[in-house]
């Protein structure tokens, strides 16, 4: 029995999953990332800057000592702390990629694992449409590298939103519960919350409007329409130059905008972005712009990042029929045990070699099986050749 | 485009045909559906099914767009695009109890019963009041039953409940509601835009 929530991984997906790891790796150092491993356990106080609120129940224990850790709840928070206190007066900008699992409660209804393991990149040190159009297109490079096809970035941007609330004249304690009611996505609340402080009507209804048309093509001349002060129009005008600059890189095809995406995170202030694929219905990846979580560990330097959850990825590309291939080919060598230098000799030529104990039942083919001083080899079914050692290495080589 | 449409126990309501059909879309196999099938017509199908499948079934990226009722999506807080309010199953939550006296003493924590509990404590939480939430799908049957008092329960369910009940309050309104799950709202945006440009006329005619 294992805890709720968490999960063993078993061959091959392991396997597929590591192949996935490995290319994600390659396309990360092809851009210049830095791979970094930070540890299990925070100080819970670290972690708390990040006021999200999926940290409330994050999994606390005490030291001999007494001081509150905490199991990591994401690798942006890590990341920025180890930037923050390692990386002070290096010279800007820094570029981290990681691999890493982290934990969070158990999360049924959200779709959220307890143990989830995610390869992501983050960009530090830059603030400009640039530094967030070098995310968005290492994000689509890395998912078509892959093979992933007919994939989908949906760009948006929490300044549109907190433009737009700006303009709903809202007092500063409403605004703050707006704000959260809009990451839930809980209409009904934001009507309430509207409509006791007498918000703006004009602001209001382009409001309704964005959530109600966002994520469609015309969704950025929907939104053009809307904006009312110039706090939205330079909100607009940026995404579009992170478009246009992700489609100079190539990748123009995948981006739409979405100016109803609003994520829970407190610490995204810019550009946010998620991906998606076919037949998988929830987002491959996600991640933004956050310009002020390094500030909160006394750095003021923007950040921009992503994070691709593996599992998903890996659904993505099997219901896409591009699974990575797994381990190579295994022959099975019955007698393999007792001949130790056979085993090897099969093996330097190339061989993944799955030795047996001599009368074993060979159980998946191909397979090889020493019989006193003479050998069956199977590669098929049905296509068995026999002979002496020196028969079954030539045939090996032919298959 | 597949489409989820929650059923409820009667089967697909008329007058939500009728809307579909306004629109132009192939709806007349549905008047007749029964649940857990696929009605394919041209290039559109029809999966008839429980609420909470429609709701699953959007997030889980297996249909492009789902009808459900406003009180599943406010009692299941799944992660969807509420697209259109369709304008049919007008209908209200609303908690009741027995018309007249309360019968013995008020308690300091009554007793409510729901098919919406979680709609149930927040709106409770909210108010200050403090209840003691039974899950209950017959929920307007419960006073009759001594489970609870209180009910929480759509307005039509409670107006026939076998007991005299009097609403105290109305919670939300609710009715039938176009939805889309993330992915179908990245990958499908402009077929869902055309969908809805389709059924927000028959909507309102």
């Amino acid at each position: 029995m294992i805890p709720e929530g968490m999960h063993d991984v078993l061959p091959p997906e392991t396997a597929e999953l590591r192949a996935i790891e490995n290319a994600l790796c390659r396309r990360f150092e092809a851009y210049g990332y830095g791979e970094v491993r930070t540890p299990w356990l925070e100080f819970a106080e670290t972690l708390e800057v990040a006021e999200d609120d999926t940290l409330e129940a994050g999994y606390r224990i005490y030291d001999q000592q007494g001081h509150e850790l905490m199991l990591r709840t994401d690798m942006t928070v890590p990341v920025a702390r180890l930037a923050a206190s390692r990386y002070r007066d290096k010279p800007l900008p820094l570029r981290f990629f990681y691999v890493a699992p982290s934990i969070r409660p158990w999360a049924p209804q959200r779709s959220q694992d307890g143990e989830f393991q995610q390869a992501g990149a983050e960009l530090l040190g830059l603030s400009s449409a640039t530094a967030d159009a070098e995310c968005v297109t290492l994000l689509c490079d890395a998912l078509a590298g892959l093979g992933l096809k007919g994939y989908r970035v949906a760009l948006g941007t929490v300044a549109f939103y907190t433009a737009l609330v700006d303009a709903l004249g809202l007092p500063a304690h409403d605004r703050e519960k707006f704000l959260e009611a809009l990451a839930d996505k809980d209409y009904p609340l934001l009507e309430s919350i509207a409509g006791n402080a007498q918000a703006d009507e004009a602001a209001l209804k382009a409001l309704w409007r964005t959530l109600e048309l966002s994520g469609t093509r015309d969704g950025l001349s929907q939104a053009r329409k809307l904006a009312t002060s110039d706090a939205m129009e330079d909100a607009i005008q940026h995404l579009v130059e992170v478009r246009d600059l992700v489609d100079d890189a190539g990748f123009g095809d995948a981006v739409t905008f979405d100016f109803g995406l609003f994520q829970d995170l407190t610490y995204y202030s810019g550009v946010i972005f998620e991906a998606y694929a076919r037949g998988v219905g929830l987002p491959l990846a996600s991640g933004g712009r956050y310009d002020g979580l390094l500030e909160r560990f006394e750095w003021d330097v923007p950040g921009v990042g992503f994070a691709i959850s593996l599992d998903r990825l890996h659904d993505a590309l099997e219901e896409a029929g591009a699974a990575p291939a797994a381990a190579p080919v295994c022959l099975t060598f019955v007698g393999g045990l007792e001949h130790p230098q056979q085993a090897m000799e099969l093996r330097r030529a190339g061989w993944a070699v799955r030795a047996l104990r001599e009368g074993a039942a060979p159980q998946a083919r191909p397979w090889l099986v020493r019989e006193g001083n003479s050998y069956r080899l199977e590669l098929a079914e049905g296509a068995a050749t026999s002979g002496s050692w020196k028969d079954m290495l030539r045939a090996l080589e032919r298959a | 485009m597949r489409i989820g449409v929650a059923t409820g126990g009667a089967g697909v309501p008329a007058a939500l045909a009728d809307v579909l059909e306004a629109a132009g879309l192939p709806a007349a196999a549905l008047r007749t559906a029964s649940a857990a099938a696929l009605i394919t017509v041209g290039d559109t199908t029809w999966v008839p099914a429980s609420g909470a499948d429609v709701l699953a079934g959007c997030v889980r990226g297996a249909f492009d767009a789902g009808i459900v009722g406003k009180d599943l999506l406010l009692e299941e807080d799944a992660d969807v695009y509420e697209l259109l309010d369709l304008g049919v199953g007008a209908d209200a939550i609303v908690y009741a109890t027995p018309r007249g006296p309360a019968a013995g003493r008020v308690r300091s924590r009554p007793r409510v019963a729901t098919p919406y509990p979680r709609v149930t404590r927040r709106h409770f939480g909210a108010t200050g009041s403090q209840v003691e939430v039974i899950g209950f799908g017959a929920a307007a049957l419960a006073p009759a039953l001594g489970i609870a008092p209180g009910v929480v329960d759509l307005r039509s369910r409670v107006a026939a409940a076998p007991l005299d009940l009097e609403v105290r309050e109305e919670i939300a309104a609710v009715s039938l509601r176009l939805v889309a799950g993330r992915a179908a709202h990245a990958l499908l945006a402009d077929e869902l835009v055309a969908l809805l440009e389709r059924l927000r006329p028959s909507r309102e005619g």
